[in-house]
């Protein structure tokens, strides 16, 4: 029943991104069918024979007791990791076809994950971008780091002047992250799929999961112009006439071959990429996130 | 080049509306942000131009659509200068007025020779055609080249008794020189007389094509006696007791005394002086006309004769006769009906009808041929061979009236005329439930003398089904009160309420007593009778047209005007000459018709030279231009071009179009 809440139309009703997150949150993992105490670190693994060094705080006394020989009980995830999330807070973000803008639906999304590591005590830690890093919240699993992202996350507003330069940004980020962990990137990614994917790959190269979530508008992907309309980029201001025959006809396969080149060229450099349209549930992001933390443990 | 309607031309205001719909709205785009104009190039906009420029053809065929159609509405033309040379030479046409005023002085004879001195005139390869004109036109001769058979053309052409009439010698030029589409020359012999022009000005326009030389065979008016009218019965019962008006006119006279004398059957039985004043006219009265029995040859006649003898005279044609024998045949003697009938009948002073009465079996066996009409009243069961013996003398040329009463639902059908009895529709006193006529047809002989109804109250009618017969008089119930039918020569009435005050109270009514008389005249053929006709008028001698007895009618020559299958066939003749017609008819009544010439031929005032000068520059005038040099212009209409095009560019449009909307649904559906 809570699924209904991933619907992003319903998500923007909600005031409060913390009660957004906690909803997609929660309705997420009611879907799964499993129990809302899910926990990875909490999992018993196997039991060790003692060796001389081991610390014992982790001997099963209760073991001890009936066998009076020492073992150790062993849990998985008992290691935490740090998740990294880049919000691209670029002026091309703003667009919205409906009420949904993409900016919106990345902060969804970005709390969402948040709220996600928060509840599995991973460390999650915001870099809001546009042309430069605009914001920087440190990754880390101390009490109140939730409030501090979410509250990041509700600042992230596309500026005046705000372009997307992935360079500069990245290059930064390098500094800032230095274990290895989860990046997840949220982006409409408008730059040419090879200078984009040779600007992040160096993340990966440091043992990092990066997830390129690139967001884009149901009209990003297929335009439904009546009439012939002057377009104008939101980011540089410049003005261009297109007919409906054009956007019916030449754009869709322009933009299946920029999201193709950007798929392939990822993936191709370990890069996990996802489309999300801001027209679907949000669930399909965070499944996704999901799948690559399982392969973090 | 010139347009007939060029207010028309205020339509081109909608080209406006492709020039709305291709340019202006075309280039309206509105401004919308999108996120990045990265996938989208720069050649686009001259993809959009390249779009515009297929448009344009579009665009230009609907423009060059509208401008047609309005092009079309304002009927443009172009004026063809058709040089006599080149397009045929003008045709020369000689007419001859061939009218009844034309016998006066030798005039004809006298335009014919004018008209043979201007023929040898003409050029040796002239067209020249030939005709004369009266009330119309009669074509002596086609357009020849050979002056011999124009020659003998103008010198067969004969004097006529029609008046003659310009309007109709204008509309067969125009005819003519459209036809040809050669200019027209028109040599006019006439003594142009006033009276011959028409009313309307615009009826006498020659057109463009026709230029009118009038050769006038008289240059002034001369003076002019006619007997202008006679005022006399056409059926004479008492010879002592009969009234006779004539009227004497003088047309450009001075003060003068005549003496009118009037004669019959070749007799002259009485002549009077009368005092004409100037230029006006005079009637003289006699109070006897002494005739034999039959039809006689009756003519007033003005002495001493002038220069113009033929309209002397006026001939009017008087039948002496017994009173006219009306057969009512009823069920019994003395009945109401009979009363009220022969009562109406006899009170009429001049109607000299007498009436016989007998029972249907009487009337059975007995000949017919003597009544001039049968009447009867409320027979239901007719005898043997009664209606048999009325058949054959209706189909004869006879009269039969049939009042139908309470015995008429004895039979199915009225009898000789045979339309189906329905019913006998009964209204009682009690409550004011009775009929009134609703419908009246005046124009009937019958009725039209006394058409007042309103008041008659009918309490019992029996209802027939007309079946196509006239209905002259309807109940307010729709029901047919009077009909009439022809069978035969002869004619059948049906009135469907008895005449006996009882079951209506028409004989009370004053309208009662006209209606028996002029009906009774009606189906005696009394009320046809003239004593003179016009030349040129139409005289019926049948009923309705198709097969029949024979009719013969002799002209005032005493030849047979019909040939035998016309005898048998038509309805009417045209009185074509003056003098007197004799017709009989196979029932053995005989008629004499006289006939005179419109006396408007009498008036021999001719037309003033300024009347004359106007009608010809209603044609092609050139007063001192020569003809065979005369160029005729010819307007050529355009608009059925223009519409043609407009018709082409709409094909060519619609395929244009669906072409591009076509292109367009294949990238949609791409």
């Amino acid at each position: 029943m809570l699924q209904r809440f991933l619907d992003p139309a319903t998500l923007a009703s909600i005031s409060g991104i913390d009660l957004v997150a906690k909803t997609v949150v929660d309705g997420f993992i009611a879907g799964l069918h499993r129990s809302p105490d899910f926990g990875f670190s909490q999992e018993f693994a196997e039991y060790r024979a003692y060796v001389p060094g081991d610390d014992l705080r982790h001997v099963d006394w209760n073991v001890f007791a009936r066998t009076e020989r020492c073992y150790l009980k062993r849990y998985h995830g008992e290691t935490n990791t740090h998740v990294m999330v880049l919000l691209d807070a670029s002026r091309s973000m703003a667009y919205a076809s409906h009420r949904v803008s993409k900016l919106d639906y990345a902060r969804y999304l970005a709390a969402s994950l948040c709220y996600l590591a928060s509840q599995q005590r991973d460390a999650a830690g915001l870099i809001v971008f546009d042309e430069a890093v605009t914001q920087y919240v440190a990754p880390s699993g101390r009490q109140g780091q939730l409030p501090r992202l979410l509250h990041a996350l509700e600042r992230a507003e596309p500026g005046p002047a705000s372009r997307t330069d992935y360079l500069r940004p990245f290059h930064h980020f390098q500094q800032f992250i230095r274990r290895r962990g989860i990046v997840a990137v949220l982006s409409d990614f408008y730059a040419p799929p090879d200078e984009l994917v040779k600007t992040i790959a160096p993340l990966r190269f440091h043992g990092n999961e990066v997830i390129l979530f690139h967001l884009l508008d149901p009209r990003e992907l297929e335009p439904d112009f009546r009439e012939p309309v002057l377009l104008v980029d939101m980011e540089n201001d410049s003005a261009l006439e297109v007919t409906p025959e054009y956007a019916r006809s030449e754009y869709p396969s322009k933009i299946s071959a920029h999201l193709a080149a950007l798929s392939e060229k990822a993936r191709g450099v370990g890069l996990d990429y996802f489309l999300m349209s801001t027209g679907r549930p949000l669930d399909a992001g965070l499944r996704e996130y999901l799948s690559v933390r399982q392969g973090q443990m | 080049m010139g347009f007939l309607t060029p207010a028309f031309f205020a339509g081109l205001l909608a080209l406006g509306l492709p020039v709305w719909l291709h340019l202006l709205q075309q280039h309206r785009s509105t401004p919308v942000p999108f996120a990045s104009l990265m996938l989208f190039e720069r050649r686009l906009q001259s993809s959009v131009k390249h779009r515009r420029l297929k448009y344009l053809l579009l665009f230009a065929l609907r423009l060059l659509l509208l401008a047609l159609l309005v092009l079309a509405f304002t009927h443009p033309y172009f004026e063809r200068r058709a040089s006599a040379g080149a397009a045929g030479k003008a045709v020369k046409v000689i007419a001859i007025d061939h009218s009844f005023s034309m016998r006066q002085g030798g005039r004809l004879d006298r335009a014919k020779q004018q008209a043979l001195e201007a023929a040898r005139s003409f050029a040796g390869g002239d067209r020249v055609e030939v005709i004369s004109f009266g009330a119309g036109v009669q074509v002596e001769q086609n357009p020849v080249t050979d002056p011999a058979a124009v020659r003998a053309a103008i010198q067969g052409v004969r004097a006529t008794d029609e008046r003659s009439s310009f309007a109709e010698l204008a509309r067969a030029l125009r005819a003519t020189a459209q036809t040809l589409q050669v200019p027209v020359e028109a040599h006019v012999f006439s003594d142009m007389q006033k009276s011959s022009w028409p009313p309307n000005f615009a009826d006498a326009q020659l057109g463009g094509g026709v230029r009118l030389i009038p050769h006038p065979v008289v240059e002034e008016r001369e003076a002019n006696f006619a007997v202008e009218s006679v005022l006399a019965p056409a059926r004479l019962y008492d010879p002592k007791k009969v009234r006779v008006q004539v009227t004497v006119a003088g047309y450009g006279t001075g003060p003068a005394r005549r003496r009118v004398t009037l004669a019959a059957g070749g007799r002259e039985i009485e002549s009077k002086e009368v005092d004409l004043p100037a230029n006006g006219r005079a009637s003289v009265e006699f109070f006897a006309l002494e005739a034999s029995y039959g039809w006689n040859r009756a003519e007033a006649r003005l002495s001493p004769a002038d220069a113009f003898p033929d309209d002397d005279v006026l001939y009017f044609a008087v039948e002496r006769t017994e009173p006219r024998k009306v057969l009512f045949v009823s069920e019994g003697r003395g009945s109401r009906a009979q009363l009220y009938f022969r009562t109406a009948l006899e009170s009429a002073s001049d109607a000299a009808f007498a009436m016989e009465a007998m029972t249907a079996a009487q009337a059975a066996a007995l000949p017919l041929k003597p009544y001039a009409c049968v009447v009867l009243s409320d027979v239901g069961a007719m005898p043997a061979g009664l209606e048999e013996n009325l058949r054959r003398y209706v189909e004869a040329g006879g009269a039969l009236w049939v009042v139908l009463g309470r015995t008429a639902l004895a039979r199915d059908l009225v009898p000789v005329s045979g339309e189906q009895v329905r019913e006998s529709r009964y209204s009682p006193r009690e409550g004011e439930r009775f009929r009134t006529v609703a419908a009246l047809d005046t124009a009937h002989p019958a009725v039209r003398s006394a058409p007042r109804w309103e008041g008659v109250k009918f309490f019992q009618a029996v209802a027939v089904d007309p079946d196509g017969a006239r209905v002259v008089a309807r109940l307010s119930d729709e029901a047919p009160l009077l009909l009439e039918r022809p069978v035969g020569e002869g004619r059948v009435l049906v009135f469907a309420s008895p005449l006996d005050n009882i079951a209506n109270d028409f004989p009370l009514h004053p309208s009662f007593v006209p209606f028996v008389v002029e009906t009774a005249r009606y189906l005696a053929r009394m009320e046809e009778s003239r004593a003179s006709q016009q030349v040129g008028a139409y005289y019926e001698i049948r009923a309705a047209a198709g097969a029949g007895a024979a009719v013969e009618v002799r002209d005032p020559r005493g030849q047979r005007a019909l040939s035998l299958t016309e005898a048998a066939e038509v309805r009417g003749i045209t009185l074509a000459e003056r003098g007197y017609y004799e017709i009989r008819r196979p029932s053995g009544f005989q008629e004499l018709v006289a006939v005179n010439p419109d006396r408007q031929e009498s008036d021999l005032d001719v037309l003033p030279a300024e009347t004359l000068a106007l009608w010809r520059n209603t044609g092609q005038d050139s007063a001192g231009a020569s003809v065979g040099a005369a160029a005729q212009t010819r307007r050529v209409s355009l608009w059925w071009y223009a519409l043609l095009a407009a018709f082409l560019l709409s094909l060519a449009e619609a395929w244009v179009g669906n072409r591009h909307l076509a292109v367009q649904e294949q990238r949609m559906k791409a």
